[in-house]
């Protein structure tokens, strides 16, 4: 390891260093100012810096005694790559990690070059790096990292034809790129991925689940299958996790989930919390685990995995595990006017069906508010509303107590909701927002939970709307 | 809903609603349009049953009252393709009868005569209806409102759109409708959709029937006419759906989001 790592580290004459040094500053500055204009861009400047220097991504993570572990998929990725970033920091390492959600190459760049000192040296060891699928390939190329974390390729971003195709395309291309020595931590719960095939130099991981689980069962089912990657035949499911996540075979090509080096053997939850019972190549590993919901099962089993692969120990994973705290945006509990918050963001319609199992799990009573934008972060279609498994909320109905929705689609949210089968008179239209959340506060009784499934522009505005109001972060660490 | 029929049930009115390969077709929440069709009809108060079709099961066209297909990507369009190849005549047939389809997205264009890929490839279609597809190079994709000749006067339809597909209407079908605002069927001619007997194909999704409620209600009755059934539609409170419908021509409507669609 070490420098040697990267064959692409240049080597460092006089005029290289000055390029280095000042596409360093360049990019810092940019940062400065970018920061003192309010705006939080972390693009651009890894873009100048990249321009006036293209190989100082390889130099940057060339200074990594322990190399760089990139964390790809379509969901997950930001919550896993925390729990990594938390567990291997309690194992010891100097971790660095792009926490600003910029998960592009520039993203990337820009977080490195923000870490990293002015003569262009970063203050770590180890640097763990939440990346766009799209942008995995090449970053594979500059990095050489070593390992590559998969969560899952759910079909979310449904207006593009044959997005998996692509998507399982790039993550192939990404694989074979690693080199010797590198290791592959893959959710073989998802057949997209445990079928793509390459990278069979580095060592392969999996991660799943073993659980006699409440299977979660829903009419929508039939929109989360997903072809035989080898055949394109109907896979045939013995038990389903979450969507197309399960443990499942192809009767046409005898393609099969592979067995998983770490699974998840038990678990239940308790307010709030989850009890994990795992085992780690056969060793038991127990521990309570801050965060709800199926799909963080899968983020912890893939932070896990990823942790043993790098040689850390259960009882170290068990700790990193247990101060983990729910990252950035993705499901926060603030503490509001005597009410609890629960914030979850839904980007699509396999984030939503994640989420909704925890909405469903509200006891005794539910309150909800839902705010849909259709903004260009958003995405201007809204259609993935109808793969959203609301019918989830009309099998509670009796114990949904507030019911609002907002947002620039709030109609299109509401008659969704309406054909989901929830009575119209229970579903509170709100066209403004402020007065949504107030109203929707406000009927939550003072000590219960309201439950808010924003999509991405909706919780940039909520998240400025709790500021504002002086709302608690008891979980939160940092910012 | 499988009962033997008995003397009393034989009167309510039913249809039989086919979707073809739910699981295969169903991009863009495509099941949307199934279930407003379900919903509307339960609503109305009329018997529906709902028949999933799989790849490989053959579909009992003297049943079927009500067809619906939505879009998939290339390898579910191609397995479409090739599954209702073997069964055009009998399809043909129907259609001429009066049976009710309603082709999503990649769908509609498998109805007319060929698509051709980007590489110029040339991929038969059914030749069910009179139009061809030709691919182009930019998606054409945002909110669209179409005036849809149906009724007398026209009503508005409204969905959201992205194809790359540049679909041209011949001699032998009518366009769906008229597009106000977005692009319809290639951008340049302001058609939208294809309609040919009770067949209909239209790019749009969002999806199509739950935001445009006179759509769903006129496919049902076409339904209950093909089999000779006479049935009065309730007054539905449709206030939602109105509202969302209203929505989304707001939004087609307005500058600054036609100008942010086309900076997507
Ligand atoms: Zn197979």
């Amino acid at each position: 390891m070490g420098k040697n790592r990267s064959g692409e580290m240049p080597t460092t004459g006089k005029s290289q260093k000055l390029k280095i040094i000042s596409s360093v500053w360049l990019g810092k500055a940019m940062m400065a100012l970018t920061r003192l204009l309010g705006r939080g861009g972390t693009t651009l400047p890894g873009r100048a810096a990249l321009r006036l220097y293209p190989g100082l991504l390889p130099y940057l993570a060339g200074h990594l005694r322990h190399g760089s572990l990139l964390v790809t998929g379509t969901n997950g990725k930001t919550t896993t790559a925390a729990l990594l970033t938390g567990i291997l920091r309690k194992a010891g390492y100097r971790c660095i990690y792009n926490q600003s959600g910029s998960n592009m190459a520039w993203g990337v760049t820009s977080s490195l070059i923000g870490a990293s000192s002015w003569g262009g040296k970063l203050p770590g060891d180890l640097a763990v790096m939440e990346v766009d699928e799209g942008a995995f390939p090449a970053l594979v190329k500059s990095l050489h990292p070593r390992g590559m974390v998969l969560t899952n390729i759910f079909s979310d971003q449904l207006d593009r034809y044959g997005e998996i195709d692509a998507i399982q395309k790039a993550i192939g291309k990404g694989l074979e790129a690693a080199g010797e020595g590198s290791f592959q931590v893959i959710n073989a719960d998802d057949p997209s991925l445990a079928g793509i095939e390459g990278g069979s130099r580095g060592e392969r991981w999996y991660f799943g689940l073993e659980l006699e689980l409440a299977p979660e069962r829903s009419e929508n089912e039939a929109g989360h299958s997903q072809p035989c990657p080898r055949c394109r035949q109907k896979l045939h499911y013995d038990q389903r996790f979450l969507a197309h996540l399960g443990r499942y075979r192809c009767p046409a090509c005898g393609f099969k989930r592979p067995a998983p080096d770490v699974k998840l053997v038990g678990c239940s939850t308790r307010r709030g919390a989850t009890a994990l019972e795992l085992l780690v190549r056969g060793e038991p590993l127990r521990t309570l685990f801050p965060l709800i919901g199926t799909y963080n099962l899968y983020n912890a089993l893939a932070a896990a995995t990823a942790a043993a692969a790098m040689g850390v120990p259960a009882a170290e994973i068990k700790t990193g595990l247990e101060s983990a705290a729910p990252s950035f945006g993705r499901m926060e509990r603030l503490a509001l006017k005597g009410r609890s918050v629960l914030m979850a963001l839904v980007k699509n319609a396999a984030g939503a069906n994640a989420v909704l199992p925890t909405v469903q799990e509200q006891q005794p009573e539910i309150h909800l508010l839902a705010a849909i934008n259709d903004k260009i972060a958003d995405g201007t279609d809204v259609s993935w509303l109808w793969d959203v498994d609301f019918e989830r909320l009309a099998a509670v109905a009796e114990r949904i107590k507030g019911l609002t929705v907002t947002g620039l689609r709030v109609w299109d949210l509401a008659v969704r909701l309406k054909y989901a089968g929830l009575a119209q008179e229970t579903i509170r239209v709100e066209t403004n927002f402020k007065q949504a959340f107030l109203d929707a506060l406000e009927r939550t009784p003072p000590g219960a939970t309201l439950f808010v499934m924003p999509n991405y522009t909706a919780m940039l505005a909520l998240r400025r709307l709790l500021n504002d109001m002086g709302a608690r972060q008891p979980y939160w660490e940092g910012a | 809903m499988r009962d033997s029929p008995t003397g009393r049930e034989l009167k309510i009115a039913r249809i039989n609603i086919y979707h073809l390969y739910p699981e295969h077709l169903n991009l863009n929440g495509d099941r949307g349009n199934i279930l407003a069709l379900c919903e509307r009809a339960r609503w109305h108060g009329l018997a529906v049953n709902l028949v999933p079709v799989q790849p490989g099961e053959t579909i009992d066209f003297g049943a079927c009252d009500l067809l619906f297909m939505g879009g998939g990507g290339d390898a579910e369009q191609n397995m479409a393709a090739a599954e209702l190849k073997k069964r055009r005549r009998d399809m043909q047939q129907a259609i001429e009868a009066g049976m009710v389809i309603l082709a999503t997205g990649g769908s509609y264009q498998l109805f007319g005569h060929y698509y051709t890929t980007l590489r110029g490839e040339r991929m038969p279609g059914l030749e069910l209806m009179d139009l061809y597809t030709e691919a182009g190079g930019k998606r054409l994709t945002g909110n669209i409102v179409v005036s849809c000749g149906l009724w007398d006067p026209p009503r508005t339809l409204v969905g959201f759109e992205n194809h790359a597909g540049r679909t041209c209407l011949g001699k032998g079908v009518q366009p769906l409708g008229r597009v106000l605002h977005g692009h319809g069927n290639n951008g340049s001619d302001k058609t939208e959709g294809a309609v040919y007997r009770h067949a209909i194909g239209s790019y749009m999704h969002g999806p199509l029937l739950p935001k445009n409620p006179w759509l769903t209600d006129y496919l049902l009755a076409k339904a209950l006419a093909y089999r000779g059934q006479t049935f009065t539609f309730k007054e539905l409170d449709q206030s939602f759906e109105e509202q969302a419908h209203q929505t989304a021509v707001r939004l087609a409507g307005s500058r600054l989001h036609r100008w942010h669609a086309r900076r997507a």
